[in-house]
């Protein structure tokens, strides 16, 4: 009986230990004839846009990953030996997924990150998570990247990611409640602060004279990650941090003026609804966007929104540059998107996950991700090929590209912008006032950036 | 003497050993759960409390930090706020949700078969329902704009509240919701355990002239204890733990109105990669509600 049990319990353990060891095997690699890696390469990316016609999958809005598979499948036909796997990620999903895999240290080989904090940050780049991809770069090849594309993945003189994307922020006006309120658009979409206020004044109205306000002039949001807001904090001067990063300056007085300003349309003037400076980012969205509510006729939005005004919510709509303050230039907040390689123990897959990123990243795919998903190219040839011939309105968001004004890169940018977020949140719900909120932010911030 | 302990040891152990032998098959069946209970549960609890007292490093070995991490939870402002907000979270709702259980339990046991057998049903659909769909139909209902209760208490002149957007209403908005959701473990629990309460209590108490609240009072009440015992702990445990909601509501805002301990180790380990302080973070929730949990176990077995 016991000899049995005895052989019993070994097969259980063995069975458990092969499973371990079946489980933290890695993928296995190796060199082909002409000495090239093989092997298997992970790479996560998000939904892009599906083929035209393509109405197949549950929501019938057709395969969005056709493209990825596309240039997996050429790549693998090019590289015998190299097998590339993808992985699907809801864009949603994506920084909190890759902050398990992060954690767990079993992130993929490619992601499509930037380094400013929302997924992975320069905390990353200093503890060898990400790799730097300087040595597969020339400098005719990074000359053709523009400028604040390539800043965007610099720490420190070196390249940590490919830039293959750029947007910017842009206010969006609805032109159909233009027309209901009988006002003009700003021509060209420029204008100063007090147009813009003057312009929120008359889109703030009853439509159906019940002696309620049910369209107003403008509204945001305030949330941690999220910057629509900010380029209104800038107008006039202001920023958060000081050139050195070594002071917050968001408690200078063209800052909290601006800010200030900015909260007073809901608080002062009642030109912005209530929710003005919550954190609900789709309400605030469907609010102008769509058909059945359309209560706001101006708001800022990245990119996409240009996209989704275009596709999903047909919106009649202008894209206009954010209003100038006293500094007289009018400023925007950028993002730059790309692929950022993770940690590689092998010099030889280093080499080849480089040279896929090169694949993906080039001046045609630039310019097809351009003109079918609705971003900027991040290389001058790509944007050169001019994506946007038939499109006004991304045209004309892609003027304000030489307009970025790129967020401090500091090490600690998450925490400092949650404090700052939080103050302001407090300040658009009237709880105190701009002067109040970033003083009590000075003390947090500074702790962050000794 | 020492060769007697050792003794007595040794005949203890070859008593475990024997009784071991003995069952066996029961030990083996127990044995994939034990497995399973000891990689997924055990080792992670124990190595939770060891990284609390070191600085986590993604690649390289974790350095040790001493009491450092705990240090900066005592110190931190956002814990203070965290804990504030989620004890007056627990305070509120627990006591509310047992004892509207126990009175929808009451009411629901006096019922015929098919009328308990539909309220059973219905008590506990929400509980059966994802946390993600019944926090974005609240999202809704607390709408400045449109939302159903603005609505509601416009009916009876008064202005609309922006719930979730102002310090003062969004922790309140919050409890609300939790609130009005049944409490569905609780009215199947306190059900069943009416059912094993003997008739002839209440028999007796009718032959002596008791009504029917007296007999709620001194019968159905006491009776329940160990289910109230039960209900409160287990609650107490879950509010102290409230995430969801947080994140999908009000993400801790604004300020940090709303800020909850677990939403705030989320943040501390995933959004900051500070896994240590994370893991002190949890430590430290793990004695509070361990604390409270025995403060409240005693206090309410106290008589028995």
């Amino acid at each position: 009986m016991k000899g049995k049990m005895t052989k019993i319990l070994a097969l259980f353990i063995m069975v458990v230990l092969i499973g371990v060891l079946a489980a933290c095997n890695d993928d296995s690699s190796n060199t082909n004839e002409d000495g090239e890696w093989t092997g298997k390469i992970t790479i996560w990316d998000g939904p892009r846009w599906a083929q035209e016609g393509d109405d197949s999958g549950e929501d019938g809005e057709g395969n969005k990953y056709f493209w990825i598979e596309e240039k997996i499948e050429e790549f693998e036909a090019e590289h015998e030996g190299v097998e590339i796997e993808l992985v699907q990620v809801p864009w949603a999903e994506l920084p909190d997924k890759l902050g398990v895999n992060i954690a767990g240290q079993s992130w993929p080989d490619i992601a499509p990150v930037d380094i400013s904090g929302s997924a992975v940050s320069i905390e990353h780049i200093e503890q060898g998570v990400i790799e730097s991809v300087d040595e597969y770069f020339t400098e005719e090849e990074l000359a053709d990247f523009y400028d604040n594309a390539l800043e965007a993945y610099t720490h420190e003189g070196s390249l940590y990611g490919v830039p293959n994307s750029v947007t910017v922020h842009s206010m969006l006006l609805n032109l159909d409640l233009f027309e209901e309120a009988g006002v003009t658009p700003p021509e060209n979409g420029e204008w100063t602060w007090e147009e813009f206020v003057d312009t929120a004044e008359q889109l703030t109205f009853d439509r159906d004279g019940d002696g309620e306000t049910d369209v107003y002039g403008f509204s945001t949001y305030i949330l941690d990650g999220y910057y629509e807001a900010w380029p209104f904090f800038y107008m006039d001067g202001g920023q958060p941090l000081s050139d050195d990063l070594s002071e917050f300056t968001f408690d200078s007085p063209e800052a909290v003026e601006a800010i200030q300003k900015l909260a007073d349309l809901k608080l002062e003037q009642e030109v912005a609804p209530v929710s003005m400076g919550g954190a609900d980012v789709g309400g605030t969205f469907q609010a102008w966007a769509d058909e059945e509510q359309r209560t706001v006729a101006m708001q800022p939005w990245a990119t996409w929104a240009i996209t989704s005004a275009q596709t999903a919510y047909p919106t009649n709509f202008m894209v206009a540059n954010y209003p100038t303050g006293s500094t007289g230039e009018p400023g925007t907040i950028g993002g730059v998107g790309g692929w950022t390689m993770f940690h590689q123990e092998e010099e030889g897959k280093k080499e080849v996950v480089a040279e896929f990123i090169k694949h993906i990243s080039n001046a045609d795919e630039q310019y097809r991700m351009a003109s079918e998903y609705g971003v900027f190219p991040a290389l001058e040839s790509a944007a050169d090929m001019d994506p946007y011939a038939d499109n006004p309105e991304m045209a004309r968001a892609q003027e304000m590209s030489d307009q970025v004004i790129n967020l401090p890169s500091h090490p600690e940018w998450k925490k400092i912008d949650e404090v700052i977020q939080r103050e302001l949140q407090l300040v658009f719900n009237g709880e105190k006032t701009a002067e109040e909120a970033m003083a009590d932010a000075k003390p947090e911030v500074e702790e962050l950036l000794d | 003497m020492k060769g007697t302990n050792a003794s007595i040891t040794s005949n203890k152990n070859k008593g475990v050993w024997h009784s071991m032998k003995k069952n066996y098959a029961a030990y083996l069946f127990l044995l994939p759960k034990l497995t399973l209970f000891i990689v997924f549960i055990a080792i992670p609890v124990v190595w939770a409390f060891i990284l609390s007292f070191q600085e986590y490093q993604i690649i390289g070995g974790n350095e040790w930090a001493g009491l450092s991490n705990y240090l900066s939870v005592f110190e931190s402002e956002a814990f203070k706020k965290a804990l504030l907000n989620t004890t007056i979270y627990t305070a509120v709702t627990v006591p509310f949700n047992v004892i509207t259980a126990l009175i929808a339990a009451s009411l629901i046991h006096s019922l015929g078969r098919f009328a308990q057998g539909f309220f059973r049903a219905a008590f506990y659909l929400p509980t059966v329902a994802s946390m993600v769909i019944i926090a974005m139909v609240w999202r809704w209902m607390y709408n400045y704009e449109f939302g159903l209760f603005n609505y509601v208490i416009g009916w009876f002149g008064f202005e609309p509240l922006n719930w979730l957007g102002q310090s003062n209403t969004a922790l309140w908005a919050i409890i609300i919701m939790q609130m009005l959701i049944p409490f569905g473990v609780g009215i199947i629990l306190y059900l069943a355990s009416m059912s094993s309460i003997s008739e002839s209590l209440y028999e007796a108490a009718t032959i002596d002239g008791a009504n029917a609240l007296q007999k709620w009072v001194k019968i159905t009440v006491p009776m329940l204890k160990p289910s109230t015992v039960y209900l409160v702990l287990l609650s107490t445990i879950g509010s102290f733990q409230v995430f969801t909601q947080i994140i999908l509501m009000t993400g801790g805002g604004p300020g940090y109105a709303t800020e909850t301990i677990v939403h705030l180790i989320y943040k501390t380990g995933f959004r900051d990669f500070e896994f240590g302080l994370a893991a002190a973070q949890s430590v430290v929730l793990f004695f509070i509600i361990l604390v409270i949990s025995i403060l409240q176990y005693r206090a309410l077995r106290h008589d028995e």
